[in-house]
């Protein structure tokens, strides 16, 4: 036996130790991948990848002689599964029609067939795409370029199956990695006790994430009690939080459980916890440690409330007091959409199908029928390309309103770009640029300097007006004091 | 007979690099044989469009495999005689096809690519209409 074969042998052997396992298995390596992300006449295809490992051709149909390179293989990857998909159907598409070829600056992609080849809204014969641009064959498909590991990694046996591309049990629709990641830390936050703090962006799907550990956990069979605790007024928190007996503070106030009360058995998840004035986080901790241990207002014997805490925040987690911060042995980032671009447009095809369902004028105007049935909806390709590319700042509410912004200033009969969906863009593309220019200690300084006038702030930051200001301050933690009327006080 | 797959494959995708083939066929269609029109109510227009370009490309892709293309063939003949079509019906669609891939090919429609889908057509539709 050779050197080579007796090296060949190990690399197989499930001997040795886990982690060099995996590292001979190259299990980490991560090439760059086309995913569908529009199709013509095979919309319930977007999603599918193909890793780009060499030299590969896409096109119509299966291998043919023509074909100057291996078939690209699609497939619908997910945490242990990669089934090849059959050959592309799309009649816009040439038998052979793109060759692309891995390259030390990303795919180099190459014109073969008549639809035209654009990289990044820019037509081309060939042109190299890195991670993160768009490839398009015009009017025909279009392909995100990604990273993507050879064997999804977030397994997890928890989630309940659901078909490729629709939402989940829970409501998350994704299938990119990141998507999966975040299914396998909500189930494995459900599998524990412990309490949970979840932390990302306004939009970003905390209250899903939540209705995820929830529906997870072995808590289900209780209630879910949601609420935000920026909307508890100051004076009732604790009222709010741990209850009150009957007429107490006040004659004629009903008997309450509170929200620990009421999750008895089952989570609470409260939203915005870093609004918290410091005291009632405090008050909070006691509830966290000892099996759920409250007062109600006004009741002199602890009461006990088994619940799980999924708490969430899109502060800095040093806007929660420490010990408070103690308490959650799990913290969950919630991946915005910038970091999981691949699934915008399987996210935009579900609201838009959510959309259709709820108005009439909708399902009519913008979406096919096939047999009877509402089908695909009439989408631009210029506008998923767009989508692809645009600097996200509110996540999936910001995708709904540029979605519904294109539907109500839309002139024909499909959902595509118009002038005010352009004009959102640039607008929020700009602001983007601008907040992500600006730094901590910069607002720390500004707000020494004009902490209680936010307009000249704004100004001095460079920043388009007050409310763009307000938002990075919250996002940082910091808050300006009330705006100077400027006049005699 | 021996079909020329690729001079079928280039026409066929010429034409559909073009803007609206598809639409154009079934404006043809409708215009010369108006009483087809309420068949296609299943559909929207558009996805019946789509449905009918990938059909063709699939018996067209498929030329080289006798049984595949009979396989295809055969499907579309079943789901078309539920909806009440007709043998004459095949001429009517078979002219209007040669009339849009014409008009859509322009100066590279030969007598040749004419004589490949003619005789592509004739062979479809002997599968569809044989029981």
């Amino acid at each position: 036996m050779t050197n080579e074969s007796n090296e060949s042998n190990a690399d197989d052997s499930e001997l040795g130790l886990p982690w060099d396992r995996a590292a001979r298995r190259g299990d980490s390596r991560r090439d760059l991948a086309l995913v569908l992300a529009w199709s013509l006449d095979e919309p319930d295809r977007i999603g599918e990848v193909a890793v780009c490992r060499g030299a590969l051709c896409l096109g119509r149909g299966g291998p043919s002689g023509d074909d100057p390179s291996p078939r690209a293989v699609f497939v619908r990857a997910r945490p242990g599964e990669s089934a090849p998909r059959p050959p592309f159907t799309n009649s816009r598409l040439s038998r052979v029609h793109l060759a692309v070829e891995p390259v030390r600056e990303g795919l180099r992609v190459r014109q073969l067939g008549r639809a035209q080849l654009r990289i990044n809204g820019r037509a081309l014969a060939e042109g190299v795409a890195q991670e993160g641009d768009v490839v398009e064959v015009h009017n025909a498909a279009t392909f995100f370029v990604a990273m993507r590991t050879p064997e999804m990694s977030g397994a997890t046996s928890m989630t309940p199956a659901f078909p490729f591309a629709s939402p989940d049990a829970f409501g998350l629709v994704g299938e990119s990695e990141a998507a999966w990641k975040m299914r396998a830390a909500y189930a494995f936050a459900a599998s524990t006790e412990r309490h949970v703090l979840l932390l990302g962006d306004s939009g970003a799907g905390k209250e899903l994430a939540a209705r995820s550990i929830h529906g997870l956990s072995a808590r289900r069979p209780g209630p879910l009690i949601a609420r935000n605790a920026a909307t508890l007024p100051e004076s009732l928190i604790d009222a709010e939080l741990f209850g009150n007996t009957k007429n107490y503070p006040n004659v004629g106030m009903p008997e309450r459980p509170g929200l620990i009360g009421e999750a008895h058995g089952g989570t609470l998840f409260l939203d915005e916890i870093a609004e918290l004035p410091e005291r009632c986080q405090v008050h909070l901790l006691r509830a966290l440690d000892d099996d759920g241990e409250h007062q109600r207002l006004g009741e002199s014997r602890p009461r006990k409330s088994s619940f799980k805490l999924v708490a969430a925040t899109n502060r800095p987690v040093d806007a929660l007091k420490h010990d408070l911060l103690a308490r959650f042995v799990h913290r969950v980032n919630l991946v915005g959409l910038m970091e999981r671009r691949e699934d915008i447009p399987l996210i935009a095809g579900h609201l838009l199908q959510t959309m259709a369902r709820g108005s009439r004028f909708v399902a009519e105007r913008f979406f096919e029928r096939r047999a009877g049935a509402l089908a695909e909806p009439r989408l631009e390709p210029t506008l998923i390309s767009r989508l692809l590319r645009h600097p996200f700042t509110h996540h999936v509410r910001e995708l709904e309103r540029l979605l519904w912004l294109a539907i109500e200033t839309a002139e024909h009969d499909y959902i595509g770009m118009t002038p005010a969906v352009e004009a959102e863009l640039r607008d929020s593309a700009e602001s983007a640029s601008e907040t992500a220019e600006v730094t901590r200690e910069d607002l720390v300084r500004a707000l020494a300097d004009h902490g209680r006038s936010p307009t000249k702030m704004a100004k001095l930051l460079g920043l388009k007006n007050r409310y763009v200001l307000i938002r990075l301050l919250k996002k940082h933690g910091l808050s300006a004091g009330p705006e100077e009327t400027g006049g005699a006080s | 007979m021996s079909l020329d797959e690729r001079l079928l494959r280039e026409t066929l995708e010429l034409a559909l690099a073009g803007e609206g083939f598809p639409a154009r066929f079934y404006e043809v269609l409708f215009s010369a044989h108006p009483e087809v029109r309420p068949m296609f109510h299943r559909n929207s227009a558009g996805a019946q469009q789509k449905m009918f370009a990938q059909k063709l490309c699939a018996i067209v892709d498929s030329a080289h495999e006798p049984e595949r293309m009979a396989a295809e063939i055969r499907a579309t003949a079943a789901s078309h005689r539920v909806y009440g079509v007709r043998d004459e019906m095949y001429d009517w669609v078979g002219e209007a096809l040669i009339v849009t891939l014409r008009e859509a090919c322009g100066s590279q429609w030969t007598p040749e690519a004419e004589k490949a889908w003619r005789d592509a057509y004739g062979l479809i539709v002997a599968a569809m209409t044989t029981p």
